[in-house]
């Protein structure tokens, strides 16, 4: 009788499991920045598309040699390699030459991410690294010669405009930047729609916020990370009378929902997610105001990657139940 | 006495919402499975020692009818059919891949089921009758866990228990057989319930059902407010529905806000767990001297033809209650005895049904680990859903490079294996299996301390 029956493959339990998985979360990633992404295109011109190409394409060929050459498994299709180049790309100038794009998104998977042991094992948030690398490699294209908004593909607004906001704030104060950003569509509506110099996919915070709904959504990130971050930059902008214009500006929204909650490089509990996030806001107010950079976030989010795993071991969960105390 | 409480209770933290998908089975009754040709009984099918046959070869026995003793720390066996009882041999076994076993053929010469008349004196049995009568019964936790429920109140009493919680909670997708059970003999439940309460010292019985039970909630309640003993107060408590709301520490919260320690049992704060359909178990044979001869199981999961609630004799073969479930579909994949979250998967379906087996359930698609798993990616979302609050990424991560040892503080010997972070990892990691490892480990690692 018992060889007419059939037999079932063993595995252990549990044997039910949820519909999430890693690639699904990086791809829900991709394509709540989709909008952002062509956004740029649209305000920055076709030079911005190449750029985005170009970053997404060596951000995957990396990978993919390297995992050949290491004989590894290829996870091409996990989308996390897509997602270091699109992220790289919409912090960068739109008038960036894309070999230069392709060779920043290179260095963020090869010695951002391959060299720890790929997914999950990197320290650093891979395009904050490839971003660095760009501003150390080709400082004057990474900071100067920002292209101008042309909606509709027109005429630029302002033919003359080489500098963002921050910059303008930084170096000429706050009137200067107000009159660089206000025309024609006011300084707030130019801030947060996009018409204005910036990186790719910073310049509309509207589409960024959007993209970033749609993750907490669907449950991915929680606010614990931006809403500290944002605490944080506030905090340390206030005494410059103008926290608004900090908040409402820069790579600080990409940042604080894209780069500051990357799962691998930020920590997992709430109370040590909400330490790292005040540090990263703290850390960028000063780098804005004392430092040496109109724009901080990147090298805020990349010292607090350090303290990460750290944070974790120093904010546990708590327990609720310890052994041999009854309660 | 009896109102079940407002509002709903729950555990502290962590937890997972799996789909319930108890549709197939919820609405359908309790049927019984015709009576087998064979049966097969594994001389061990619970915690402590195997049985010791007292019938021989060939002999006739009668549906009811001791056939093995239980020894000082077993439980003994019954014949859960009339028959002709054949050789001990070594028979398949769920769980052990082949174990020494009696068979019973069936033979209606063998007469028919014994007769259990009532004892009148029921209520009011001495403290050791109830014992021993639990004990010749042949009762187990039929929650799952098939521990001795003789030596469980035994232990209870001494640790001076005052509280009888009865986990109706059934938090496993899947199966609903304990809800069949609460629907079909409240009233025995409830007895069952006070009996039980009795024997252990408890002074007050707690029934937590989780709330998506709503006519089991009312069902229990009526019973109890219709309990004419009234010495001891039986009260429902609703739960969220909520893995896992039916393990013992976290139903106990649920329903006393007592916090069992880590590591402990719920003895440790005044508490005895059972399972509902052990009290109807213990109900039966306190009252009619009634042993343990069926079981009702669940028979369920998208992989088989007719999901059904089936009460079948001990020892009936899987692929005869299958069968009477109208079969496997062809593209079931995997089978496992008990909840899918913390059930075991199986081989084969020629194995007997033995007494912990709540539920069958049959799965079809990719099952875990088949498809290997990821690196972790430090979501957190493990961290989020474990109960106790452990660190089952950090204890993954440990194993991984081979420092088990330093896993203790993340809380590798705490983990009762509820599956919760295995469930939510996107990495499909086998959580749950690293912390296994590192328990072990750090388990034998004190072992040599203390040796040596
Ligand atoms: S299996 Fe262990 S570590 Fe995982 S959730 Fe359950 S108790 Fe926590
Ligand atoms: S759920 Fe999985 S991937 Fe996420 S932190 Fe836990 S182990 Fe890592």
């Amino acid at each position: 009788m018992s060889e007419t029956h059939p037999t079932f493959v063993l595995s252990p339990g549990p044997h039910l499991h949820t519909e999430e998985s890693t690639s699904k979360i990086m791809w829900w990633v991709n394509g709540s920045l989709a909008p952002a992404a062509l956004w740029g295109v649209f305000v920055f011109g076709i030079n911005a598309a190449f750029v985005i190409l170009a970053s997404i394409a060596g951000a995957v060929l990396t990978e993919f040699v390297s995992q050949k050459a290491l004989g590894r498994r290829p996870t091409l299709m996990d989308g996390s390699a897509v997602c270091t180049g699109l992220l790289l790309a919409l912090t960068v100038n739109p008038n960036l030459p894309a070999w230069q794009a392709f060779l920043g998104s290179m260095f963020a998977i090869g010695l951002g991410k391959m060299i720890f042991g790929g997914l999950g094992f990197n320290l650093f948030n891979p395009a904050l690294l490839g971003r660095a690398f760009l501003m150390a490699t080709f400082p004057l294209n990474m900071t100067s010669g920002w292209a101008t908004p042309r909606p509709w593909f027109g005429v630029p607004l302002d033919a003359v405009t080489t500098a963002t906001p921050l910059a303008v704030l930084k170096e000429q104060g706050f009137e200067a930047a107000v009159k660089l950003v206000s025309s024609p569509v006011g300084l707030w509506n130019a801030l947060a729609l996009g018409f204005r110099p910036g990186s790719i996919g910073e310049v509309s915070l509207l589409l960024v916020a959007i993209g970033g709904a749609a993750l907490l959504a669907r449950r991915i990130i929680t606010l614990a990370i931006p809403l500290s971050v944002l605490a944080g930059v506030a905090l340390s902008t206030l005494h410059t009378g103008v926290p608004m214009l900090h908040l409402m500006s820069g790579g600080f929204w990409i940042g604080a929902f894209y780069m500051a909650t990357d799962y691998v490089t930020s920590p997992s509990t709430t109370r040590a997610q909400i330490a790292f996030g005040l540090m990263i806001g703290l850390l960028t107010g000063m780098i804005r105001v004392y430092g040496g950079y109109p724009e901080g976030i990147c090298y805020a989010i990349l010292i607090a990657n350090a303290m990460a795993p750290a944070l974790d071991l120093w904010f546990r969960p708590k327990r609720t139940a310890i052994a041999g105390s009854p309660s | 006495m009896t109102t079940a409480t407002s509002s709903l209770h729950t555990f502290g933290r962590g937890g997972i919402h799996p789909g319930p998908h108890k549709e197939a089975t919820a609405s359908r009754e309790i049927e019984d499975l015709p009576t087998p040709s064979e049966v097969v009984l594994p001389l061990l099918q619970h915690l402590g020692e195997p049985a010791e046959p007292c019938v021989k070869k060939g002999e006739m026995v009668r549906r009811g009818q001791k056939i093995a003793e239980g020894g000082k720390t077993g439980v003994p066996l019954h014949a859960p059919i009339s028959g002709k009882i054949k050789p001990v041999d070594k028979r398949p076994h769920p769980t052990m891949a082949i174990a020494m076993s009696l068979a019973i053929g069936a033979n209606v010469d063998a007469g028919p089921e014994l007769e259990f008349p009532e004892d009148p004196e029921w209520r009011n049995l001495p403290l050791e009758e109830s014992l021993s009568r639990v004990r010749e019964a042949g009762i187990v936790g039929l929650g799952g866990a098939a521990f001795p429920t003789w030596r469980k109140l035994e232990f209870a009493r001494a640790a001076k228990v005052d509280l009888l919680v009865m986990n109706g909670a059934e938090c496993e997708p899947y199966l609903t057989s304990d809800y069949r059970v609460m629907l079909a003999y409240p009233t025995e439940i409830v007895e069952g319930s006070v009996l039980i309460a009795k024997i252990a010292g408890a002074k007050k019985v707690l029934i937590g059902v989780e709330s998506d039970k709503p006519d089991a909630i009312e069902a229990i309640g009526k019973a109890a407010a219709a309990l004419t003993d009234r010495s001891i107060p039986v009260e429902v408590v609703p739960c969220v529905a909520r893995y896992p709301q039916g393990a013992e520490k976290q139903l106990v919260f649920a329903v006393s806000g007592r916090t069992v320690p880590a590591r402990q049992l719920p003895s440790a704060v005044g508490v005895l767990v059972q399972n509902v359909a052990t009290a109807q178990a213990v109900y039966d044979a306190l009252r009619y001297r009634k042993p343990l001869l069926d079981r009702i199981l669940t028979v369920t999961g998208p992989g088989i033809v007719q999901p059904r609630n089936v009460r079948a004799p001990l020892g009936a073969s899987l692929a005869d209650i299958v069968e009477f479930c109208g079969g496997i579909k062809p593209e079931t994949h995997r089978m496992v005895a008990g909840g899918p979250m913390m059930g075991r998967s199986l081989p084969r379906l020629d194995v007997p049904l033995i007494k912990g087996m709540n539920g069958l359930v049959m799965l079809t698609g990719r099952g875990p680990l088949e498809d290997g798993f990821g690196a972790c990616i430090r979501c957190g979302r493990c961290l989020d859903a474990c109960p106790l609050g452990l660190e089952p990424d950090q204890v993954s991560v440990r194993v991984e490079v081979g420092r088990t040892l330093d896993c203790e503080p993340h809380g590798a010997l705490d983990c009762y294996e509820c599956g919760c972070c295995s469930y939510v990892c996107p990495s499909s990691r086998p959580l749950v299996q690293f912390m296994q490892v590192a328990k072990s480990a750090l388990r034998r690692a004190a072992a040599t301390r203390s040796a040596s």
